[in-house]
């Protein structure tokens, strides 16, 4: 567990988890370490906004397909709960990798995304990761980036949103290649804090961007 | 004729002085534009005919466009091949025996046409493929004084234009241009009526024009159904189409006229309009009493095709399922005492799973993303452990590039086999030169160590990569392993432009770190 870089006093955050298959809810819970605390849950688009509304909580783990709504899914709750977005993050989480889900829910504007094949410790550092207002980067969300961003660094006169600079690329590249945020750090000589200011820049980049490249990528994936 | 079978489709040009006609016929016939354009208006002189005749052809010849449209959805259609263009030399000998025909479908303005002498050939194949759609009997009108060509070689034909129609309805399928021909010969009739008239016989024209119009009219009506049949008679976007109405508009408009003039010549105009009123008075009443009826029938079809259609898929999907995740399910059952086992089907049949469901059919199989992709699962069902692969753009697979995608399935090997825990397998393909990157977590070794004789480092990775000008580079730690392959484009300049690519850290991470 890299969490060497957070406070160190024991705190605990505050986890919403929506998720429409009890059993992995439950599973999920039981996953969570000490440092979170569970304070509801949600199966469906509606409940989830209602719950996310009442109990205010830092972290959100949000399943990408949810049953209700108008069929939007967690991009949907996300929408729904904009008016939380300062003080409230989003965590997606799914069995599908699909470029689709993915891209569409941090735009959004979830911190990051997992899938729900990742390990216990892996969940919880993500959710400690993402209350302390970091982006969570799977190597394949890397990969999309890399895809959509394009793999040359951006020149001066490119608008700053449009494409990602040398550093966030090599950042993303060692992402991508399966290594941890610690190991970025380690590889590139930087602090882990350097690592989580470059992600989350690169996050918002993914976020903000008009991009025609990335249009004209999400838009071929029928994203937009 | 004959000498028609390499001339361009007849379309209407986009180099243009009013809508292309006269440009477009040229090129179609080869002449010289000036000299059709002052045939047309010459044309016009004489009672109208050319401007009739270019009215015609406004109508009824596409636009380069959208013959080129028309022309591109043919093949979806596999039988519509009427309108077709087929090799012109193929309708030849087929044109004589397609009389039969309903008369008075068209304008017969174009018998009088100056620019095409030889009237029995001028409306064959020449006419691409015009639409089925309206031809426009209004413009006959003023060109029908006119018709002194010599378009009137046939005078047997008059008695077979009462042939039938169901009996061309069935050549129409058959013959190509069979459209063309059946307009053509409609317009040849009228003009040897015309001409016989002239000539002091007496044509009984009173019964002929509304016979011809009810004809005619339930010509275009029942064109329509057989082209909605085609398509599969329920089908909307075809029904819904403007043309498919106006069609239906037109030859309703011609039989009711038809019948009328036919009616009213038997008695005073008052009875007539008193029976018209009494015939849509029924009609209406008979509507009223069926619409209910005719619209729960038009429901229950269609919820039963939506039904069908769902059935369908459903079973397509519970076939999937059946063959999949149902097998994989009873497989892990019985092995539920080998953990690595039932984690090997697990995974094997996720992969499966989401392969049949997230499946980018924007991206082209047979590269090498996919080649990557292939070889770790193959991986990953070897050993059981998992592999994730992430790709960044794509390269076609050559020689070259299958040796990287075997050096980069060596490194895979040894990371499954000694590394624990997930291999993560990049690969970056750019204009410049393609990358792999094979790690895992586990314990690493000493690439020194390794014997000369274990050809699996060296020699699978090491040396193939060398051979085929590129380079494997291996970095071991306590953490784990690393093998990067990069493989640079064939062409120098590729690799010229990828060093202003590289970030630096790239350069140095290719470099052992003991």
């Amino acid at each position: 567990m890299n969490n060497s870089s957070h406070s160190g006093e024991p705190r605990s955050v505050r986890v919403v988890i929506v998720d429409d298959h009890t059993i992995f809810r439950s599973g999920l819970k039981a996953d969570l370490d000490h440092r979170m605390d569970v304070v509801g849950e949600a199966g469906t688009v509606e409940e989830a906004i209602a719950v996310i509304a009442e109990t205010r909580p830092e972290v959100v783990l949000l399943d990408v397909h949810l049953p209700g709504g108008l069929g939007g899914g967690g991009r949907e709750v996300i929408a729904g709960s904009a008016a939380l977005l300062g003080t409230t993050s989003f965590l997606a989480l799914s069995v599908s990798d699909a470029a689709e889900d993915v891209v569409a829910v941090i735009r959004a504007g979830a911190r990051g995304y997992v899938t729900k094949t990742i390990s216990g410790a892996g969940i919880s550092d993500a959710v400690i990761r993402v209350a302390d207002g970091d982006a969570v980067f799977s190597p394949r969300l890397a990969g999309f980036v890399l895809d959509a961003f394009g793999t040359a660094p951006a020149d001066i006169a490119d608008d700053e949103l449009d494409r990602l600079s040398a550093r966030e690329l090599e950042v993303m590249r060692l992402i991508a290649r399966g290594y941890s945020y610690k190991e970025v750090a380690k590889e590139l000589f930087i602090s882990i804090k350097t690592v989580e200011t470059h992600v989350s820049a690169v996050l918002r980049k993914l976020q903000l961007s008009s991009r025609h490249e990335l249009t004209k990528w999400a838009a071929e994936r029928r994203l937009l | 004729m004959t000498t028609a079978v390499e001339r361009p489709p007849l379309v209407r040009s986009s180099d243009r002085m009013i809508a292309g006609v006269c440009s477009g016929l040229a090129d179609h016939l080869g002449w010289p534009v000036k000299y059709v354009r002052l045939g047309m208006v010459l044309a016009c002189f004489a009672g109208g005919a050319g401007l009739a005749f270019y009215a015609w052809l406004w109508t009824m010849v596409p636009t380069a466009d959208e013959s080129a449209r028309r022309n591109a959805r043919r093949p979806a259609s596999p039988i519509a091949p009427a309108v077709s263009f087929p090799p012109a030399t193929e309708s030849v000998p087929r044109a004589p025996d397609a009389g039969p025909a309903p008369p008075v479908v068209g304008s017969p303005a174009v018998s009088g046409n100056p620019s095409a002498p030889d009237g029995t050939g001028g409306f064959g194949p020449p006419f691409g493929s015009p639409p089925i759609s309206s031809p426009l009997l209004g413009s006959s009108a003023s060109a029908r004084t006119t018709t002194g060509s010599p378009a009137a070689p046939a005078g047997g034909w008059a008695e077979s234009g009462s042939t039938a129609l169901a009996v061309s309805r069935f050549n129409l399928r058959r013959i190509p241009y069979g459209k063309e021909i059946l307009l053509g010969a409609g317009l040849l009739l009228v003009a040897v009526i015309l001409i016989v008239r002239q000539f002091g016989v007496d044509v009984p024209l009173g019964t002929l024009i509304p016979a011809a119009a009810i004809l005619g009219g339930a010509a275009i009506a029942w064109m329509q159904l057989d082209e909605t049949r085609r398509a599969g008679l329920v089908d909307k976007t075809k029904a819904d189409q403007a043309g498919g109405w106006v069609r239906l508009a037109a030859g309703l408009a011609l039989v009711v006229a038809g019948v009328l003039v036919m009616v009213s010549g038997s008695g005073s105009w008052e009875q007539t309009w008193l029976a018209l009123l009494a015939s849509v008075a029924v009609l209406g009443g008979v509507a009223l009493v069926l619409l209910p009826w005719g619209l729960k029938f038009w429901k229950d079809l269609e919820t039963e095709r939506a039904g069908r259609v769902r059935e369908t898929e459903r079973a397509e999907i519970a076939a999937h399922l059946h063959d999949s995740v149902l097998q994989t399910l009873a497989l892990i059952q019985r092995r539920a005492g080998s953990e690595q086992d039932v984690v090997r089907l697990a995974r094997a049949q996720e992969r499966e799973l989401r392969s049949w469901l997230f499946t980018d059919a924007a991206k082209d199989a047979g590269l090498l993303a996919e080649r990557i992709k292939a070889v770790a699962a193959e991986v990953e069902d070897a050993h059981g452990q998992a592999v994730e692969v992430v790709t960044v753009g794509d390269a076609d697979m050559t020689d070259r590039h299958e040796a990287l995608v075997q050096a980069a399935r060596e490194a895979m090997l040894n990371a499954a086999r000694h590394g624990g825990g997930t291999v993560s397998v990049y690969m970056e393909s750019t204009a410049g030169s393609t990358e792999v990157f094979i790690k895992d977590r586990g314990p690493g070794f000493d690439l020194e160590s390794v014997p000369d004789d274990r050809l699996g480092v060296k020699e699978s990775i090491i040396g193939r990569m060398k051979r085929h000008g590129g380079t494997a580079t291996i970095n071991s730690s306590k953490d784990g392993t690393e093998v990067r392959l990069a493989l640079p484009s064939i062409n120098a300049d590729g690799s010229d432009t990828r060093t202003g690519d590289v970030p630096s850290g790239e350069v140095r991470n290719g470099e052992p770190r003991q």
